[in-house]
């Protein structure tokens, strides 16, 4: 897996692509156990044994020089863990014992990325304890994946959003064929090379478009603190990138609504490169009030996506294809893609939320 | 304002673990003492390591010198001045022992020089050599550190003249025709192959079944090899009954392994049977401190189980060695100074050395050790002869070997044998340490040409992966 957006076009969402691309995730999954998300000090063999006994390092405490993880730590946790003692992971064979599914739905905000873990909040129902759930399992049935700090840190974010954000979800459709004739036409007009050189993307015409939106509806661009709700001016918009081997980052693209289609094509293709090869800086994947996340070239119709605190809202974009559709009165052929806006019910009304939604499709359909 | 007897920590001993101790409380920022009763830098310093390593630089090198010619030299007259030499090793020692008084004033330690005694909780009773009382001292904080003396058997005690101990066989007058060395641990065997580079027939008794009998037993035989060569006589499973006085010198009763017994006479015996713990005399036992065949008994914090009474090095046990001592030290200050990050000591990581010829270097479990421990292994050797900068230096006996966990990767031991390997030991010793895998060995780059690259080769090895062999 790539890139969840932009190349929306329906030809590239055929199945086998689709598969090869779910392929490729699932055996970078398997290969890379430690894409970490902020660099973890522990010494090779603490590393190679909490792999093989897994156990999430990302959990330990260490007890050597600096807080770096030892051998110590790691035994202690695993004299801790019994009888949960799973048989090292196989290298090849099996299922993956993760739904990628949730993996590039779930968009994480980077800015709390190194927040510490937070106790569940009291009255909140537990969560079955392992012992429980492995007893539910044949030993040898299953291997154990063991968490990485960005597993870790998506788990939590998103319960913690799940139990916090009152979501609604609101569905549109939109019609982009003069969008795609739009792009055709200003990608053909773009600089071969140099540093004016721009391919847009489907996805960058989102972007544009929920940026304007955001300012034509400005109290859907807000933040809820208990304090109140903050309003922010700009157009901060946040883009899911999912990494090769699972997990993901939220580049920030800000100020949308001042910046030209290429400006922002050219930045997201920056950050997205620079989101796979984990080199993002935190105040690029800190900040803003919506996210996008497109799932449209794997092939689904619609979805509805889970907000990132401290977000109050994300679109969730599907495939475009081509559909039969009823138009002055006669059916037609157009090229439709599915919108779903979660919202977070403390911030934005339902009609709020249906403004944004129809001030984004108005922006689409009409670039 | 505090009393000039009233410490944070008192240190009885000035060796290197008591030494070390100090120093590191000092930089914590605790008001510290030592006490010692005859040398700063205690038997280490005066009487062992650093003294024959100066003897043995001196034998290494005439039997170096010898073997000139092989290297296109030509040296006439070789020969030795035996008071000269010994007198070399005197003053190398005497001169690192005003090194320590040197580092207990930069870090303003007081340094008391007299007997201590435990006198109650928090107190130090002093001695001065004339016996005179001197007032006591008082600290929250007390450390054991009186070290070890050489163990002697019924019928086997030394007399000084005849019979010694190291401490006889550091500062001879003449070298003796004819010498005995019972037992072939360190001490022994330094012994040993100093006297006979010199010129002296020697013969060393060992009552297990090979010499260095901590080490690996393939390097234990590779060293039994090369000292027979060096025209050594080695007893093993053998012990020496009774010593006895004769007109020319002892005359020895060896029962070998067939268990017949043989009379042996010889100018000198070096008594080298393993050491004991200075217990005695200090009011140990008074405190409620636990003592076992004669070392204290403490847990991992080097903790007596008396409040605010510790002990470390020597007088604690095995392994007897400096640098042990003085791991020990730094992680009982630490511990008693509230010190992030401190762990116990692990026998796995003390590296072990021989200066005998060729020098002998080890860490970690023995291959026989790790296979008794449940460990699937994967082992690797490389030869001194297939080492291009060993052949250039004409070192081409040695071996170097590694253990790992097939499972984990985790380096269990290294044991070399060969030309400045004890030298060597330490990059495994770092390795162990931080914990690395046979990966980070192998990616590491080793300079060529150098002897360490056999240890980068005997990782290969050990996966299969040698590339000069």
């Amino acid at each position: 897996m790539n890139v969840p957006m932009g190349h929306n076009g329906p030809r590239e969402s055929s199945a086998e692509h689709v598969m090869d691309r779910i392929a490729e995730q699932i055996l970078g999954n398997r290969q890379n156990g430690t894409g970490d998300a902020a660099r973890l000090f522990a010494s090779p063999l603490a590393r190679r044994i909490a792999h093989e006994r897994g156990i999430d390092l990302a959990a330990l405490k260490g007890s050597g020089p600096h807080g770096r993880i030892v051998l110590a730590d790691v035994e202690r946790a695993a004299a801790q863990a019994q009888p949960a003692t799973p048989r090292p992971a196989p290298e090849t064979g099996g299922a993956p014992a993760q739904p990628e599914a949730s993996v590039m739905e779930a968009a994480v905000m980077g800015e709390l990325m190194h927040a510490p873990p937070s106790a569940p909040a009291p009255g909140l129902a537990q969560p079955m304890p392992d012992k429980q759930i492995l007893a539910l399992y044949e030993p040898g049935s299953y291997e154990i994946v063991p968490h990485d700090t960005m597993r870790r840190f998506i788990a939590e974010r998103l319960t913690l959003a799940k139990q916090t954000i009152p979501h609604f979800y609101l569905n549109i459709e939109c019609e982009l064929d003069a969008l795609l004739a739009a792009r055709t036409r200003l990608n053909g007009m773009a600089p071969q090379d140099g540093p004016r050189a721009f391919k847009l993307s489907v996805n960058d015409f989102i972007i544009k478009a929920m940026a304007m939106a955001l300012q034509t509806v400005p109290a859907a661009n807000a933040t809820w603190t208990e304090e109140g709700i903050l309003r922010h001016r700009p157009s901060d918009i946040a883009v899911a990138v999912a990494l090769e081997g699972g997990g993901l980052y939220t580049p920030v693209i800000r100020d949308a609504e001042v910046k030209s289609l290429s400006e922002i094509s050219n930045e997201m293709r920056d950050l997205a490169g620079r989101a796979r090869s984990k080199r993002l800086a935190p105040h690029e994947y800190q900040g803003g009030a919506t996210s996008i996340s497109n799932l449209g070239m794997y092939g689904i119709d619609s979805f509805d996506a889970v907000i990132n605190p401290p977000h109050s809202s994300i679109l969730a974009i599907g495939r475009a294809e081509k559909k039969p559709i009823v138009k002055d009165d006669a059916i037609k052929i157009a090229t439709m893609m599915g919108a779903t806006l979660s919202c977070d019910h403390r911030v934005i009304d339902g009609a709020l939320g249906a403004e944004l939604l129809a001030a984004f499709k108005a922006y689409l359909e009409t670039p | 304002m505090t009393s000039a007897t009233d410490f944070d920590l008192v240190v009885i001993g000035g060796g290197p673990g008591g030494y070390v101790a100090a120093i590191r409380a000092a930089q914590l920022g605790l008001r510290t003492a030592v006490v010692e009763r005859e040398h700063l830098g205690g038997i280490c310093l005066n009487w062992g390591c650093i003294p024959t390593k100066a003897l043995l630089r001196t034998s290494e090198l005439y039997r170096q010198i010898k073997e000139a010619e092989a290297f296109g030299l030509r040296v006439d007259g070789v020969g030795f001045d035996f008071e000269r030499l010994v007198r070399r090793s005197r003053d190398v020692a005497g001169k690192l022992a005003r090194g320590v008084a040197y580092l207990m004033k930069k870090n303003k330690i007081a340094v008391f020089d007299a007997t201590g005694r435990l006198e109650g909780p928090g107190r130090v009773a002093l001695a001065g050599h004339d016996g005179t009382t001197l007032p006591s001292l008082t600290a929250s904080h007390i450390i054991v550190a009186t070290g070890a003396r050489a163990r002697s058997l019924p019928g086997l005690e030394p007399d000084g003249t005849r019979i010694w101990t190291y401490k006889e066989a550091m500062v001879p007058d003449r070298l003796p025709q004819s010498l005995l060395v019972i037992g072939s641990g360190a001490i022994g065997i330094e012994f040993a192959s100093f006297y006979s580079a010199l010129g002296a027939a020697v013969t060393v008794v060992e009552v297990q079944d090979r010499i260095l009998p901590v080490e690996d037993e393939e390097i234990s035989k590779l060293a039994h090899t090369a000292f027979v060569k060096q025209r050594l006589t080695i007893h093993t499973s053998a012990t020496v009954e009774q010593l006895r006085d004769t007109e020319t010198g002892v005359s020895a009763r060896l029962r070998t392994a067939d268990g017949n017994t043989t009379e042996m006479a010889v100018e000198r015996v070096i008594l080298a049977v393993g050491i004991t713990g200075n217990v005695e005399g200090l009011g140990l036992e008074e405190q409620g401190v636990k003592i076992d065949r004669g070392h204290i008994v403490v847990d991992a914090w080097c903790r007596t189980g008396v409040p605010g009474l510790y002990a470390i090095g020597d007088v604690v046990g095995p392994p007897w060695l400096a640098h042990k001592a003085m791991h020990e030290g730094v992680l009982c200050v630490e511990k008693i100074a509230g010190a992030k990050a401190v762990h116990p000591l692990d026998p796995a990581s003390v590296p072990g050395c021989t200066y005998c010829t060729p020098q002998i270097a080890s860490l970690g479990l023995t291959e026989r050790a790790a296979r008794e421990a449940g460990y699937e292994l994967k082992i690797g050797r490389y030869p001194y002869a297939a080492n291009g900068k060993a052949i250039a230096l004409g070192e081409t006996d040695g071996l170097v070997k590694t253990i790992f966990d097939a499972k984990t990767g985790a380096l269990l031991g290294a044991h070399m044998i060969g030309a400045e390997v004890t030298e060597l030991i330490q990059g495994f010793a770092i390795g162990k340490t931080l914990e690395t895998t046979e990966a980070e060995l192998m990616a590491t780059i080793f300079p060529h040409p150098t002897l360490s690259e056999m240890m980068h080769e005997s990782v290969l090895d050990a996966f299969g992966r040698a590339l000069h062999i």
